[in-house]
């Protein structure tokens, strides 16, 4: 006997739908226009315009030199440490300008962290390296609620918590890491840059760094540098690919193509990226 | 067929040969050098240990400096002397030196940096008499002679190797733990102060015991200050201070030998006291090298 | 915390889609059979408009596929896998679109009384399909090789099934209100046989997930002369 089968259309159920169209309603944290960067006669990176949206995974990649760190940190001001440095165009922070008159650096670091490429703890304890900052800068209310709630988000609290007095020179070098993201976090930030955080790290390492990234998003605007190509396509909502371009003064770094990451890794539009992405490129 | 070659000795000619010698004569001639210099420390520490040894004893540390004449009497207004001199001289030199050297490491830029610098290491090689010079005519001329300015001339001294001891410190600080603490909003000068300086402390610590060595045997600058003083402990630096160096001076300048036998037993003190603390810094700097350099 | 989760969770998502997908066909297969069967031609049109969802889902899941390997540069296994369900997803696409040309056979001579052994001979081949589909979709997910390696087995049973068919149709052929009918009945026997086909061929990518060979599996026809 056969069965009465209706054929009413099914609903499917959304296959890996892989983060596409987040960026259209999202808000926008920097928003960069012609921005040129230079070390004395050097032009770093040269025309640099785009956006970067709140609560998204932005990776930059290219190859070596074509200015992804410079750019990087123009974001948080840290190339005012370096004399030679001057820039031009501007870069907007809710609108705000990052290099306007009256904007203190301190101030802009406070709201966007860094954590670099090789990890640089403070020869202190662990508990003092993630309250150092909050304490320098006023939040002495409640540190130790806020070091456990840094390290937790940073997924290191389960490791640590029993040895909190340890020197932070006793972690290994993944450990190490997490404690400079918990460093970075225990300001409440709202925007974590992260140059090449995992270069220096074994791939496990890695991975861990790459889910926590997953995992942090959530409260964080994430912008990451990476030389590895693959992390970036893991990892990133949207891919930022910078190259370099001959110029009648030289050498710069231009940015190619940003776009979201499914998208670069599939079709790129620029033939640049295509070539950087496939390894063609030199 | 080719010609056949001679067979490989690997022995080597004339000229290797002579060449062994010149070096083995040059690493003779090093070493012979290293001990002679070894030696002349050694002979140094050994003929004031047997000279001024017999004197040495508890009383002798503890007593005040005798009567003129008389037999007996200790240093005791001396070693009392000398600590609160190189004391004030140190609370002088060391927050100064180090502010200095933090100076010149992290803040100042290339052009105010180098006159800077300059200066400090011409201090460093100025004679200590001219120093003394200096703070007669300041601080003595006209005045009574006093601890102060002693204390000052001391610091002079004491300036530049704090200063340059810290520098060197300083730059062992790894820049990533500057860029660090920058990053999370830290202004430079609580950078410095929390991150570079407790990072340094060891070094700098280390570089004011040296100095401190250094500064207790200096005469010069304490001959001009304080040189005329009394026969007991005194604890007022307004009045000139009883100090070793001057004293050891004094009494080898002396007809009678038992002043000759103080004088050896004082310097005897003196050298134990720069050995011991010299040692002890440098062994104290190797650690913390060792330690920030991990 | 382990390690790329959520690369194993797009990767169980994607699977889950195939699976699903899978019970698309079986529903698309058994309703092109009961119109067959019933001469219902409302239900054929239901049957071919369903299709369209199978196809939506072949490209959702080609779509991912392409996303996976591009941004996840899977390797050994989950390579493996991902190569699997991009030949399965091809292969239940083509079984629905088989179905579909069942459901359209149906309508073309839906007015015709029909003989009722030949129908049976061809219900039994179509359940025999049915059943090929469901163990081949569930060595998939169980990652079953000797289920896979059965479905040559099973495919047999197709095969006695349609000697029956063939036997009546020689019997029938001569009556002259049938003709076309038992033509287009022809065509139906030989697009359920092209679906049982299909079916072993998602066995054989099971077979190349788990032992990361590819061969074809033996039919009766050649069984004995292999290895």
């Amino acid at each position: 006997m056969s069965e009465m089968v209706t054929m009413r259309p099914m609903r499917p159920v959304d296959v890996a739908a892989p983060r596409e169209a987040e960026s259209q309603t999202r808000e926008t944290v920097f928003d960069i226009h012609a921005l040129q960067a230079s070390y004395g006669s050097n032009i770093a990176i040269k025309d640099v315009d785009l956006e970067i949206y709140r609560n998204l995974i932005t990776a930059v990649i290219g190859p070596s030199g074509c200015g992804k760190s410079t750019f990087i940190r123009c974001l948080n001001r840290m190339n005012d440490e370096v004399p030679s440095f001057r820039h031009e165009g501007e870069i907007l922070y809710h609108g705000v300008d990052l290099y306007g008159d009256g904007v203190e650096p301190v101030e802009v670091r406070r709201r966007i962290g860094m954590v670099f490429q090789k990890a640089n703890p403070f020869p202190k304890t662990i508990y003092d390296n993630v309250a150092w900052a909050p304490r320098v800068l006023g939040l002495k209310k409640d540190l130790d609620d806020r070091v456990e709630k840094a390290l937790q988000s940073a997924a290191l609290w389960d490791e640590v918590k029993d040895r909190l007095k340890r020197s932070a020179l006793s972690l290994s070098g993944g450990q190490q890491q997490r404690l400079c993201i918990a460093r970075a976090i225990a300001i409440e930030p709202e925007v974590l840059l992260l140059d090449e955080p995992a270069s220096a790290l074994d791939p496990i390492a890695t991975q861990r760094i790459e889910e926590l990234m997953r995992e942090l998003k959530r409260d964080y605007t994430i912008v990451i540098v990476t030389h590895n190509m693959q992390q970036a396509a893991r990892v990133a909502d949207r891919t930022a690919f910078f190259s370099l371009d001959a110029g009648e003064s030289g050498r710069h770094g231009v940015l190619v193509e940003y776009d979201e990451t499914p998208k670069i890794f599939t079709a790129p539009s620029d033939k640049r990226t295509e070539d950087y992405v496939t390894g063609r490129f030199g | 067929m080719a010609a056949v070659e001679p067979p490989l000795t690997l022995r080597g000619d004339a000229r290797v040969r002579r060449r062994r010698i010149v070096n083995r004569l040059a690493e003779a001639g090093a070493t012979i050098a290293a001990l002679a210099a070894v030696a002349v420390l050694g002979i140094v520490v050994w003929s004031i240990a047997k000279r001024g040894g017999s004197e040495l004893s508890w009383g002798f540390l503890t007593k005040d400096l005798p009567l003129f004449g008389q037999p007996g009497g200790g240093i005791a207004p001396l070693l009392v002397g000398s600590a609160l001199l190189v004391g004030i001289a140190t609370a002088i030199a060391l927050p100064v030196g180090v502010l200095i050297a933090v100076f010149l490491e992290e803040f100042a830029s290339p052009a105010v940096r180098a006159p800077i610098q300059l200066s400090v290491d011409l201090l460093n090689g100025l004679p200590s008499i001219i120093i003394g010079v200096f703070v007669f005519g300041l601080l003595v001329y006209g005045h009574p002679q006093n601890g102060w300015a002693g204390s000052v001339g001391l610091a002079i001294v004491m300036l530049p190797l704090v200063t340059r001891a810290t520098q060197e410190v300083l730059r062992l600080v790894p820049s990533s733990h500057r860029e660090g603490a920058l990053a999370l909003g830290a202004s430079r000068w609580r950078t410095v102060l929390g991150i570079t300086l407790p990072s340094a402390f060891g070094g700098i610590l280390t570089g004011t015991v040296l100095a401190v060595a250094r500064a207790a045997g200096e005469t010069a600058p304490l001959l001009f200050a304080t040189s005329i003083f009394g026969r007991t402990i005194n604890w007022n630096p307004g009045q000139a201070l009883p100090n070793l160096p001057v004293q050891i001076f004094i009494w080898s300048e002396s007809a009678e030998p038992e002043d000759h036998k103080r004088a050896w037993a004082s310097a005897l003190v003196l050298l134990i006291f720069v050995l011991v603390t010299s040692l002890t810094a440098r062994l104290a700097l190797a650690r913390s090298r060792r330690k920030l350099n991990r | 915390m382990g390690v790329r989760v959520t690369f194993q969770q797009e990767l169980d998502q994607l699977e889950a889609s195939l699976q699903e997908e899978g019970a698309l066909v079986l529903r698309v297969l058994r309703g092109a059979l009961n119109a067959l069967g019933q001469r219902d031609v409302e239900l054929a049109d239901e049957v071919i408009a369903f299709d369209d969802d199978v196809d939506r889902r072949y490209l959702q899941i080609e779509e991912g596929i392409q996303y996976l390997l591009a941004l996840q540069t899977p390797v050994a296994i989950d390579l493996r896998l991902v190569l699997a369900i991009l030949h399965t997803n091809l292969h239940l696409e083509r079984m629905a679109d088989y179905s579909v040309t069942i459901a359209k056979l149906t309508k073309l001579v839906a007015n015709v009384e029909p003989d009722p052994l030949l129908l049976q001979s061809l219900q039994d081949m179509g359940e025999r399909a049915e059943e090929m589909i469901r163990v081949a979709l569930d060595a998939f997910a169980n990652r079953d090789l000797e289920a896979a390696e059965s479905l040559v087995d099973l495919d047999e049973l197709i095969d006695r099934s349609n000697r029956r068919f063939v036997d009546r149709v020689l019997e029938i052929v001569g009556e002259p209100g049938l003709r076309e009918w038992v033509l287009r009945m022809v065509l139906v026997s030989r697009t359920i046989e092209r679906i049982g086909d299909h079916a072993v061929d998602i066995g054989e990518q099971v077979a190349y997930l788990l032992t990361a060979e590819f061969r074809e599996f033996t039919d009766a026809s050649h069984r004995g002369q292999s290895d």
